[in-house]
C-alpha cells in the first residue's frame, strides 16, 4: 500500500481557548511554519479535556494526541490546569503501563504569547508520532469496506 | 475421527484455560482445534463446559449489515449483508444441558434468519455426563445428564470406548465416511437402562409454577431481599445458555459502518429504558425479578418449557451467590401455600 | 477454643442485635451463609430475630460499602421527589467493615454519598480473605464440596478427598499486599484490632509488569482482557461506581462500543480503572467477582501506586482531606510534560 511511504500522521490537538489556541493563532499571524498534521479542537480549558475524549480520539484512529493548556499559574479559571496536571500525569502513566507507546499522547503548556513555541511543540510532537508510525493499539477497526470488496 | 472432521470442517473444543483471542475464528470460551491441540479435547471437565454453546448460534456480536459512509465511494450509504461463512462448524464436548438450551432458544428464534443460519452450519457433538457437579440441576428442569436431545451426535462412555448415537442428518453426515464398528446390543440396552433409571424427567415439581397465578409470584416478598443483594451485573445472563436478549446498534469508525446485534441483559437499566426517559424496570428489584420470572413463568407460559436447563453456571459464578435453585424452592413453596 | 472468626461471628450477632433492639440503627449490613462452599451472601438485617443469620468467615470477599447508599435510602421514610425532608435525624444503618471497606466509606463521605452521622461502623480487623479461585486452582478437575476453616488452615473436602492447606497461601493478592488491615473508622469494635502490616513492597505485582518492555506490556494487557464478557460485575460490585449513568452507557457521544470488540473492552477497563484513580482502596472486589478471572485490579493498583508516589496520598485514610484529584499543589510533578519548551518554574511571563 502507498500508506507506508506517503503516510502522514493525524494528530488531534485539544487546545485551551485562552492560551494554546491563541498561541496557534499567533504562530499563524507571525508566519511560524509548523506541520499541517494537527487537527485542532478548541476547548475552554485544559481541565475540560477528559480522559474519555483522549481515549475516544485514539479509538477513532488518531495517530497522536496533543493536549495543550496554560502554564501553571496562568489558568483563566485560576486552577483548571492544576487539576488537569494531576489527571494527565496519572493518565499518561497508565497508558504507558498498558503498553501505549510514549509519545502518542502528549501534553504541553503554551501561552498566548508563545507563537514560536507553539510551532516548536507541534514540530516535535509530529516528529515523535512520525517516528512511531501509524497507531495500531486501541484503534477500532470496522472492515465494512473489505467485506464489500469481497462480495464485489 | 476428530482428525477427519478437522480436515473438512472448523472444529471447536471447550477452552480449558484462559485463551487469548488469537484468531478471528475464536469464540469466547471455545478454541478452534488445530492438529496440535487435539490433546486438549480430553478430558472434559465434570459438568458443563466453561462457556455455553450459545456463542455459536447467537454470536456476540453478530454483524447484520455493513456500509461505508466514505465520500466519493460509489457504494456510499448502501447497506449490504456481510458475507457469511458457510463452512460447517463442529462443536465437540457439548453437554446435554447445553444441547437442550439450543432447542429452547430456538422457540423464540424460530423465524430469526441469523439464528437459523447458524444452526444450519453448526453440528453439536455431545458427551453425556458420567458425573455431575453439586451445582447441576438439569433433572429438575426436565433434562437428563444422559440426554441426546438437541445433539447431532451423542457420545456416551462404555466400558471399552464410546457409544455413538446418531441423532440427526447432520450427525449422519459426520459419521458417513468413517469406519465405525456397529454398537453391541449390550451397550445400547445398558444406556437405555441407565436412562430409564433416571425416571421421567418431564414430571417436575416445578410444574406447579406454570398453572399458578402470576400475581402471587410477582408480589412475593422474596424479591425484595434478592433485589437488595443483587448488584445488577450481567454475569448470570451472559454465561447463561438460555438468555437470548439482544440490542442492535450502528457502529461507525472512520466512515466504515456496521450494524451489530449484541448481547443485552435485563439486569442493565438501559435494557428497559424508553426513549421518553421512562423506565418501567427502573429499580434493581424489578430487574432481578424479571430475570427469574421470565425463565420460570413468562417463557413457559408462552412456549411451554422453562427457559433454564439447569447447567448451574449462574449458581457458580454469581458474585453475590444468588442461587436460582433457592429461588425456585421459594416460589414452589409459595404456590403450594396458596 | 472456637476459631477467631467464630468468635467474631458471635460478637457481630450480639452487637447487631443490641443496635437493632435499642433502635440505634434501622438495618445492619452483613453477611449470611452462602449456598456453595466458600461463598457468602450479602444480607440486610432489619429485625433483631434475624441477627442469628449473620456470619463472619474467611470468605467475606464482597465489599459491603457498595450497598451502603442504597441501604441508607431504604430506611428513610418514603417520600416523593418534591416532598420536604422529614424533620429530625434520619434512621441509621450499621455496616460491617474491614480496613479497605472502611476506607471506601471514608471516600463515600468525602464524595457526599454517605452522611457520617447516619452510619454505625462495625469494624473488624481483617486477617485477609481467601480467594475461592485460588483454592479451586489447587484441586484441578475436582469439585470442592466443603471447606472447613481454622485460624491458619483450611480443610478442603471433596467427594473422595480431604486435604489441609495453609490459609495464607490462598489469601487474595490484594489482602496479601495490604498494609492497612484495620478499619480507619470504627464506632463499634468487633474482635481485636489488627496492627498495620509492614509490607516491604505492596506494589510487587505492578512492578513486575512495569519491568516489561512496552510491547510485552501491550501483549499482557490484550491477553488479560481478551476474555472479558462485558458483564460489568467489576463495575457494579465496586463501591466507587455510583454514577447514575456510567460512561459505558452514554450514547451521545458513545465513548465505548457495546460488543466484545477488543478495543472497546480495553477502553472500558482503562477508563473504569482511571475513574477510580485516587479513590480505590484495593479491596479486590472487582477481581473477585469477575466470572472470567480477569486481574483488572492491576490497573487500579498501578494508579494507587502513582497517586502515592506523586502526591503521597492513600485513598480513604482521612475523611477531612480532599481527594487527590480534587486538589493540587503548585509544584506537582510534571515530568510527563514532555515538550522541550517547558519553562523554568517561576519564570515570569508577559501578562494577558
Amino acid at each position: 500500500m502507498t500508506e507506508t511511504t506517503n503516510w502522514e500522521p493525524k494528530i488531534i490537538a485539544f487546545l485551551c481557548n485562552w492560551c494554546s489556541y491563541a498561541g496557534a493563532d499567533l504562530a499563524g499571524v507571525s508566519r511560524f511554519q509548523y506541520p499541517p498534521n494537527i487537527r485542532i479542537v478548541r476547548v475552554p480549558c485544559s481541565g475540560r479535556v477528559s480522559e474519555n475524549m483522549i481515549m475516544s480520539a485514539l479509538k477513532s484512529g488518531a495517530d497522536g494526541i496533543l493536549v495543550s493548556g496554560c502554564h501553571p499559574g496562568d489558568c483563566h479559571y485560576i486552577s483548571g490546569n492544576y487539576f488537569a496536571r494531576r489527571r494527565f500525569a496519572l493518565l499518561s502513566n497508565l497508558l504507558d503501563f498498558i503498553g501505549i507507546e510514549s509519545g502518542r499522547v502528549n501534553f504541553s503548556w503554551v501561552s498566548a504569547s508563545e507563537g514560536e513555541q507553539f510551532a516548536e511543540v507541534v514540530q516535535s510532537v509530529t516528529e515523535r508520532v512520525k517516528a512511531l508510525g501509524p497507531a495500531t493499539r486501541l484503534v477500532k477497526k470496522i472492515d465494512a469496506l473489505e467485506t464489500e470488496l469481497l462480495i464485489a | 475421527m476428530i482428525e477427519e472432521w478437522n480436515k473438512v470442517h472448523v472444529v471447536y473444543v471447550p477452552a480449558m484455560e484462559k485463551q487469548a483471542a488469537a484468531s478471528p475464528d475464536w469464540a469466547p470460551g471455545w478454541c478452534r482445534l488445530d492438529s496440535s491441540s487435539i490433546a486438549l479435547t480430553f478430558p472434559l471437565p465434570i459438568g458443563p463446559t466453561p462457556a455455553s454453546v450459545k456463542t455459536f448460534f447467537f454470536p456476540q456480536p453478530e454483524t447484520l449489515l455493513t456500509y461505508t459512509l466514505e465520500n466519493n465511494h460509489p457504494d456510499k450509504g448502501l447497506m449490504r449483508e456481510p458475507e457469511r461463512s458457510r463452512d460447517m462448524q463442529v462443536v465437540l464436548g457439548v453437554r446435554p444441558c447445553d444441547a437442550r438450551s439450543v432447542l429452547l432458544n430456538n422457540l423464540p428464534y424460530q423465524e430469526d434468519q441469523f439464528f437459523q443460519a447458524n444452526r444450519q452450519r453448526t453440528a453439536l457433538v455431545g458427551f453425556s455426563c458420567d458425573q455431575t457437579l453439586s451445582t447441576c440441576f438439569c433433572t429438575r428442569m426436565g433434562g437428563s445428564p444422559l440426554d441426546s436431545e438437541g445433539l447431532d451426535l451423542a457420545l456416551s462412555r462404555t466400558e471399552d470406548g464410546f457409544l455413538i448415537e446418531v441423532c440427526s442428518e447432520k450427525g449422519e453426515a459426520l459419521v458417513a465416511d468413517l469406519e465405525l464398528a456397529p454398537a453391541p446390543e449390550s451397550d445400547i440396552s445398558a444406556l437405555a437402562a441407565r436412562r430409564n433409571a433416571g425416571g421421567n424427567p418431564s414430571a417436575t415439581e416445578l410444574d406447579s409454577l406454570k398453572g399458578s397465578e402470576l400475581g402471587t409470584l410477582y408480589d412475593a416478598p422474596l424479591w425484595q431481599s434478592l433485589g437488595e443483594a443483587c448488584i445488577n451485573c450481567g454475569a448470570c445472563t451472559f454465561i447463561c445458555p438460555t438468555c437470548y436478549c439482544f440490542d442492535i446498534q450502528d457502529e461507525v469508525v472512520r466512515g466504515q459502518g456496521r450494524r451489530i446485534r449484541y448481547w443485552d441483559s435485563c439486569m442493565f437499566p438501559l435494557y428497559s429504558l424508553h426513549t421518553s426517559g421512562h423506565n418501567p424496570r427502573g429499580q434493581k428489584v424489578q430487574r432481578t425479578r424479571n430475570r427469574f420470572l421470565h425463565k420460570l413463568k413468562y417463557f413457559p407460559d408462552r412456549f411451554g418449557p422453562f427457559s433454564c436447563v439447569g447447567c448451574g453456571r449462574c449458581v457458580q459464578d454469581c458474585p453475590v451467590n444468588i442461587d436460582i435453585r433457592e429461588v425456585m424452592d421459594d416460589l414452589i413453596h409459595l404456590t403450594a401455600v396458596e | 477454643m472456637p476459631t477467631i472468626n467464630k468468635r467474631i461471628s458471635e460478637e457481630i450477632r450480639a452487637q447487631a442485635r443490641k443496635l437493632l433492639e435499642e433502635g440505634e440503627v434501622a438495618a445492619v449490613l452483613g453477611y449470611g451463609a452462602g449456598s456453595l462452599p466458600m461463598t457468602v451472601k450479602p444480607l440486610v438485617v432489619r429485625n433483631p430475630e434475624d441477627c442469628s443469620k449473620l456470619i463472619w468467615n474467611t470468605f467475606c470477599v464482597l465489599n459491603l460499602a457498595n450497598y451502603l447508599p442504597a441501604a441508607l435510602k431504604s430506611v428513610e421514610p418514603p417520600r416523593g421527589p418534591r416532598d420536604p425532608k422529614p424533620e429530625g435525624p434520619l434512621p441509621k444503618v450499621a455496616i460491617l467493615v474491614t480496613g479497605c471497606w472502611s476506607r471506601n466509606i471514608v471516600v463515600q463521605i468525602q464524595e457526599h454519598q454517605v452522611a457520617r452521622d447516619r452510619v454505625v461502623v462495625m469494624g473488624v480487623g481483617s486477617r485477609g480473605m481467601v480467594s475461592r479461585r485460588k483454592v479451586a486452582a489447587l484441586f484441578p478437575g475436582l469439585e470442592i464440596l466443603a471447606v472447613k476453616e481454622g485460624d491458619h488452615e483450611l480443610v478442603v473436602q471433596g467427594a473422595d478427598f480431604a486435604e489441609t492447606i495453609n490459609r495464607w497461601s490462598v489469601v487474595r493478592d490484594n489482602c496479601q499486599s495490604c498494609t492497612h488491615p484495620d478499619p480507619v473508622l470504627v464506632d463499634v469494635r468487633i474482635g481485636e484490632p489488627v496492627s498495620e502490616r509492614k509490607n516491604p513492597n505492596p506494589f510487587m505485582q505492578v512492578d513486575a509488569i512495569e519491568q516489561k518492555t512496552g510491547d510485552e506490556r501491550w501483549a499482557w494487557f490484550t491477553a488479560e482482557f481478551a476474555t472479558c464478557i462485558r458483564c460489568y460485575a467489576c463495575r457494579n460490585a465496586c463501591p466507587l461506581c455510583y454514577c447514575p449513568t456510567c460512561f459505558v452507557d452514554d450514547a451521545k457521544p458513545q465513548w465505548v462500543g457495546k460488543s466484545l470488540d477488543a478495543v472497546d473492552t480495553g477502553l472500558f477497563h482503562i477508563l473504569r480503572a482511571y475513574h477510580c484513580a485516587g479513590r480505590c482502596t484495593d479491596c479486590g472486589t472487582c477481581e473477585t467477582v469477575c466470572p472470567m478471572g480477569i486481574n483488572m485490579r492491576m490497573l487500579t493498583k498501578k494508579l494507587n501506586k502513582d497517586v502515592l508516589n506523586l502526591y503521597n496520598i492513600e485513598a480513604g485514610m482521612e475523611p477531612d482531606a480532599p481527594l487527590p484529584l480534587t486538589t493540587y499543589t503548585m509544584d506537582d510533578p510534571e515530568k510527563f510534560i514532555a515538550t522541550e519548551v517547558t519553562p523554568v518554574p517561576g519564570a515570569v511571563k508577559e501578562g494577558k
